[in-house]
């Protein structure tokens, strides 16, 4: 048995292979390959920085957010703010309206699974998903566990309030993160505190030696040899996005201003005044965020934003950040 | 140019969207006796400084839309006649003369190199895979380089006509890793890289690895060739 650490090891590191993704390898004729690598389901993420990942309810929605320049789409039924309104439990989208989706768009298309539910990640795995996001805007399925990510080739993107919880996702096999921002409310403040709280905890630990280290390891409750690698890169080590709130092109600017690789957008586009022209600004906004003269310009005359919701106690269908241990 | 002056090179990374970070951290880790600059270019600007060019990874449509909406197509399209450009992945497919598997209703190309392709030849993220690949040309060659290959596209068919330069294959994946829903007739699908004229295409990731030799390929063979000429 090794003993080495398990440190996500980038694309072409197969060799070392420490994650534990599952490979196959093909021998017919001497030629090989390894499907499902962790270099492979992270490297998939590195694609898709600086793109703007939408939810979309069904193929209609899919191709105007392809035509509005998309570098990914996300299936459900219902978008966020539906969820909060409608209550009940929200579970895996049918695997048809997914087909379908997948059937209209030539770029990656995601579906959202339920905290711990591994059998809809099975599924999903089964009718050819890119991406699987194991969702707090879902109602959990196990309020103990997540799903075990490392034995699936689909790859995982999870939400995260802080260090210790994204390393401990980053543990079970997530190949890419994003904060926890309370999706559907149109509210921006929560996914700005969670990016804070990460991009501040790893300018901590990136001075700390190695016997801080251990210690701030128990104290965050994080794998040590995640949060060894973390401070050395002095980032995450995997794609790191913003989701939950953001509404305006502005909002997905602050985000990549403050240090976010790209911007997944739930209500915010489908609920809004006018969604094509609001998903192609907010799309421009991610790759000018540093231009504040083209993002004046973008933002101009692009209709109403969706309504939004102050996150207080009272605050209908709850505060989903929560979700999620 | 005096003989033993160091060579100075503007490298740029089209940065609308996808791994332009991990072309520039490579570009960097390039040691030769050029000074290399590198270059994030976001608007026609940032083109014009550029002695050459990189196309990373990313969506391809979103990239074609966005170069579009930056008032960038018409200078790319310039650029592809007259400087050196390396596409990766979806830069491939926006270097490509055709593509299948575009989005309804077709997609923007900048054309340049004459290839037809295949957007998502292998199928979706649960096929895409590593492979070791032998590559013409590059330093070690001996040694395999890990080919990273991501929801990527295939080449269908080299089509340079007599008038064009010629295309010079450089890395093959085997026989039997070629999709099967894909094998038409010829030799052409199982072509990972190539080189035509001043013009670089690979349909994996060298970025995504450890492995400098591709970057370092690229600037020796492609790039100082081209502003020494």
């Amino acid at each position: 048995m090794s003993a080495s650490p398990q440190i996500p090891q980038g694309a072409g590191s197969a060799l070392g292979s420490s994650v534990g993704a599952p490979t196959r390898s093909q021998t017919k004729d001497g030629g090989s390959s390894n499907l499902g690598t962790f270099g492979v389901k992270s490297g998939l993420a590195q694609m898709l920085k600086g793109g703007v990942i939408m939810d979309v309810i069904n193929a209609d929605q899919a191709r105007i957010a392809e035509e509005a320049g998309a570098c990914a789409v996300m299936a459900l039924e219902r978008v966020p703010a539906d969820i909060r309104a409608q209550g009940g439990v929200a579970r895996m989208s049918d695997p048809h309206m997914i087909k379908e989706i997948v059937e209209a768009v030539t770029i990656p298309v995601m579906a959202k699974v339920r905290i711990g539910h591994f059998v809809e990640a099975q599924i999903l795995q089964s009718i050819g998903i890119d991406y699987i996001d194991e969702s707090e805007v879902l109602t959990p399925a196990d309020e103990e566990h997540h799903i075990n990510k490392h034995s699936f080739k689909v790859p995982f993107v999870c939400g995260a309030r802080n260090l210790g919880e994204a390393l401990r996702r980053i543990s079970e096999g997530a190949a890419f993160i994003r904060t926890k921002g309370e999706a559907g409310t149109g509210n921006v403040v929560e996914a700005v505190r969670h990016q804070r709280a990460v991009s501040s905890e790893i300018r901590r630990v990136s001075v700390m030696g190695e016997d801080e280290l251990y210690a701030y390891a128990k104290d965050i409750q994080a794998p040590f040899h995640l949060l060894k690698e973390t401070a050395r890169l002095k980032r995450l080590p995997v794609v790191n996005f913003a989701a939950g709130g953001v509404a305006t092109p502005a909002d997905a600017a602050l985000m990549m201003q403050l240090g976010s690789d790209g911007v997944f957008v739930g209500s915010g586009i489908f609920l809004s005044g006018d969604p094509a022209k609001r998903a192609r600004a907010i799309v421009q906004a991610v790759t000018h965020y540093n231009n504040p003269k083209i993002l004046a310009e973008i933002s101009e005359n692009i209709g109403a934003a969706m309504v939004g919701l102050s996150i207080d106690a009272d605050l209908k269908g709850g505060h989903m950040a929560d979700r999620g241990w | 140019m005096q003989d033993r002056a160091v060579t100075r090179v503007v490298i740029g990374i089209l940065a609308l969207q996808g791994a332009f970070a991990e072309h520039q951290d490579m570009l960097q880790k390039v040691s030769g006796r050029e000074k290399i600059d590198v270059v994030q270019v976001r608007t026609p600007e940032d083109l014009a400084r550029c002695d050459a060019l990189i196309i990373p990874g990313g969506e391809s449509t979103t990239i074609a839309l966005l170069a579009r909406l930056s008032g960038l197509t018409e200078p790319l399209k310039e650029f592809v006649r007259t400087k050196v450009i390396w596409g990766t992945c979806a830069g491939a497919i926006l270097l490509s003369q055709s593509v299948t598997n575009a989005k309804k209703g077709g997609q923007e190309l900048l054309g340049g190199v004459s290839v037809r392709i295949a957007r998502n030849g292998w199928g979706s993220q649960v096929e895409s895979f590593e492979a070791p690949l032998q590559v013409h040309g590059l330093r070690d060659s001996n040694v395999p380089f890990t080919g990273v290959f991501i929801r990527a596209p295939v080449i269908l068919s080299l089509q340079a006509t007599p008038s064009e330069p010629a295309i010079q294959v450089i890395s093959r994946v085997p026989a039997n890793l070629v999709p099967q829903c894909i094998v038409e007739d010829g030799p052409d699908q199982a072509v990972v890289a190539l080189r035509q004229g001043r013009h670089l295409l690979t349909t994996f990731h060298p970025e995504l690895t450890d492995d400098n030799r591709f970057h370092e390929y690229f600037v020796r063979e492609c790039v100082v060739p081209s502003i020494s000429s």
